[in-house]
């Protein structure tokens, strides 16, 4: 089987514009999660979210995008799509070829106009610009319009694993090959129907969220995009390679819509296979960007799948912490900060923990530090059993 | 390559659980319902918490899981299944002024509800996927699905689609221009107008790597965005050189949906075939919608397994006795293509 590496990447979130910006605030420990501004609700003003301080008129003046009916998540998904491909250094005609494949994943899509969605759906006539827009495929068919993409386009939507299940079917399309590079990842924008739909199922903090914290009262929704560029080593021989993408597994934890199995069945199989597809040993893993959401029931269960497959359970941390739960996109971004720890050889402080849950005994890094890493595990987990796991590898 | 062992559909006609093709039956107030069966394998509890889509696609799933044995995983696609929820929810957000909400229709919003459930129904912890690409989302899964059975010999899994007429989706797409209001399949190709009927329906496949006790089996499939028919051609051509490259297609089963601004692509893929290749079309029974032509491949595997089609479905005759290859070509709104080519086994 090739291997498979990351020659670009790009991320938009509430610690920053760039791949750069997001590390400098990893590094100072810096939290995103500030009282939500930009969305019309009766949270505004009050509720912690990882939003993105840029209105989506800024957003659209900053990328030239004009065209009308364009969402929130179409703009954040540009942004980052840019960055990516320019790290990568695609021209447009690379991006045109029939060899490049592009997949998203997100949850949101462009309901995150609910106003406009719920007239337009309501509406007997005069429909709104947003009429093609509400789709979860609006985002990857604006993009394959824009760069003129002729390969395979894809969305996938498996709740908040879905990026990460966008990066692993990008590299399953290259091992096949059916694809010579494959551009993956997602976005998700904050949103009344996440917002209340989160509030409804009493897992949203009204606090800054504390993930593994024996404390902690529930997630903060953030919102965000990254993609990455995969290519195959043969087809990568004088590029830059970032990191090497050697593990992935999709599972199911096969127990309830949206709560995981007290015993953490899917994430634990979702590890152990992700490693054994990447010839690893347990002991190989230096460290897990874990899925973290701060709610009571997925970090106790995480940490429970980790004690259950690892001896002495590596070191962890949750980025959510810095950014919230940005669904659809966590397990992009998330492997973005992956990268990032193995590129600099550095790890960033999990923020908001004091106290460990009682009954593990673990406790994420609360510091920054600068360590070897080789191996490093993502998490992503979400609503319908669904189960990934990712490791990216040091160059 | 893929072979496909069991499928099943619940549709507008009558196709589930015995299949009779002869009789057409058409539309009410313009749209393609789901002939739901009473589902007699699915609890009455569990049947009144699940919302149609999930409804149609454990329907059709429970008959070929009865037979299936063991499954690898479950690779789901659909574009709309969970909107009605969706929509059920944001009524709650505009009515409640979002204050304090039930959260059931925001669970059952999620699009991989299918694939979700028949894991927690059968205790699968296999590969677990749900492909939402519009008017490609059932051929991404086929993708995959091909993928799968390539990268473990011997593996076997779900593949299923739902969608459905909601609401929410037939008011933003009316509004869109897509469906004209018709009550006759009669009148459905030939109405010279724009637009097609809405319809709806749920199609699952046993598929595997083993060619054993097959049915039919998936050679290649292809997908293309664009809105340039004379591509779509160029890129039929190659398709069919590359994976079909002594032979022809014996038949043509096109997705024309009754619209005149897609006809021009789907002439051109017929104009592309030499005379002789029979067209068949099943859009007048199924009626339009983004996961439509995984119907399209159940018509396909039914036509290969018995050698028979209803004369309503004829465009073109075919010149051959013995229909051994069929290519499959849809697009949705002009601009999602796909090229299929099933064989029988």
């Amino acid at each position: 089987m090739s291997r498979i590496f990351v020659t670009g990447m790009g991320v938009i979130s509430a610690l920053g514009n760039s791949v750069s910006e997001n590390r400098e605030a990893l590094k100072a420990g810096k939290c995103g999660i500030t009282p939500m501004e930009l969305i019309d609700s009766r949270f505004a003003g009050k509720l912690p979210c990882g939003e993105i301080k840029l209105s989506t008129p800024e957003l659209a003046r900053s990328l030239n995008a004009a065209q009308p009916g364009l969402t929130r998540t179409a703009l954040l998904a540009l942004h980052a799509f840019n960055q990516a491909v320019a790290s990568a250094g695609l021209s447009p005609e690379t991006l045109s070829y029939p060899s490049t494949v592009f997949i998203n994943g997100t949850t949101v899509g462009g309901m995150c106009l609910t106003d406009e969605l719920y007239h337009d759906a309501e509406a007997k006539e005069n429909g709104s610009e947003y009429l093609a827009a509400y789709d979860y495929a609006s985002i990857a068919l604006y993009l394959q319009q824009k760069f003129s993409l002729s390969g395979l386009v894809n969305t996938v939507n498996t709740a908040c694993s879905s990026s990460a299940n966008a990066i692993m079917l990008g590299a399953r399309l290259l091992q096949s090959g059916r694809a010579k590079r494959a551009i993956v990842g997602g976005v998700d924008c904050l949103a009344k129907f996440t917002i209340n739909g989160f509030n409804a199922l009493h897992i949203l903090s009204s606090d800054i969220c504390q993930p593994f914290d024996e404390a902690r009262k529930g997630l903060n929704l953030g919102e965000g995009a990254a993609f990455l560029v995969l290519e195959k080593e043969e087809d990568s021989i004088d590029k830059e390679k970032l990191a090497e993408l050697t593990g992935f597994f999709n599972t199911n934890d096969a127990y309830h819509p949206s709560s995981l199995s007290e015993n953490g069945e899917g994430p634990f199989l979702a590890m152990q296979e992700a490693l054994a597809s990447a010839n690893l040993r347990p002991a190989d893993i230096d460290f897990i960007n874990a899925h973290g959401t701060a709610t009571e029931n997925n970090d106790a269960v995480e940490s429970k799948a980790m004690l259950r497959l690892f001896d002495s359970p590596p070191k962890f941390a949750s980025t959510k912490s810095n950014i919230g739960h940005t669904l659809g996109a966590a397990g992009a971004i998330e492997a973005v900060f992956s990268i990032l720890n193995l590129q600099h050889q550095e790890l960033y402080p999990s923020l908001n923990c004091e106290n460990g849950i009682e009954s593990t005994g673990l406790m994420p890094v609360v510091e920054y530090t600068q360590q070897p890493l080789r191996h490093i595990m993502s998490n992503s987990f979400g609503f319908g059993g669904n189960c990934s796991s990712l490791i990216f590898s040091k160059v | 390559m893929l072979f496909i062992h069991q499928y099943a559909c619940i549709s507008a006609q009558d196709s589930f659980p015995e299949v009779n093709l002869d009789a057409v039956i058409a539309p009410v107030d313009g749209k393609l319902f789901a002939r739901e069966p009473a589902y007699d394998g699915i609890p009455k509890g569990t049947l009144r918490r699940m919302s149609k889509p999930v409804r149609m696609a454990i329907g059709a799933a429970s008959v070929l899981l009865k037979t299936s044995g063991r499954l690898d995983g479950i690779i789901g696609a659909t574009a709309n299944a969970g909107m009605d929820d969706c929509f059920r929810f944001l009524q709650q957000i505009i009515q409640y002024e979002e204050g304090l909400l039930t959260p059931g229709n925001f669970v059952q919003s999620t699009p991989n509800a299918m694939p979700a459930q028949v894991s927690m129904m059968t205790q699968n912890h296999g590969y677990n996927m749900t492909h939402v690409h519009l008017g490609l989302a059932f051929e991404n899964a086929l993708i995959d699905a091909s993928m799968l059975v390539d990268e473990h010999p011997g593996s076997k899994y779900l593949l299923g689609t739902v969608d459905d007429i909601s609401a929410y989706n037939y008011n933003i797409n009316r509004l869109g221009g897509w469906y004209k209001a018709l009550n006759s399949h009669g009148d459905f190709y030939n109405a010279g107008t724009t637009g097609s009927i809405p319809g709806e329906g749920a199609a699952m496949f046993i598929v595997s790597s083993e060619k054993s006790g097959s049915i039919a089996g998936i050679t290649a499939a292809e997908t293309l965005h664009t809105e340039d028919a004379a591509l779509v051609v160029d890129r039929l051509q190659t398709f069919l050189s590359l994976h079909l490259p002594n032979e022809v297609p014996d038949l043509l089963l096109s997705g024309e949906n009754g619209d005149q601004q897609l006809l021009p692509f789907y002439e051109g893929c017929e104009q592309l075939l030499p005379p002789g290749t029979g067209v068949l079309r099943y859009k007048h029974l199924t009626g339009e919608f983004p996961t439509a032509n995984a119907l399209g491949l159940w018509f396909g595997c039914y036509i290969l397994q018995h050698q028979r089609f209803p004369a309503h479905m004829v465009k073109v005759e075919p010149g051959v006795e013995k229909l051994r290859h069929i290519l499959i070509y849809n697009n949705f709104k002009g601009l999602q293509h796909s090229f299929i080519l099933l064989s029988g086994s």
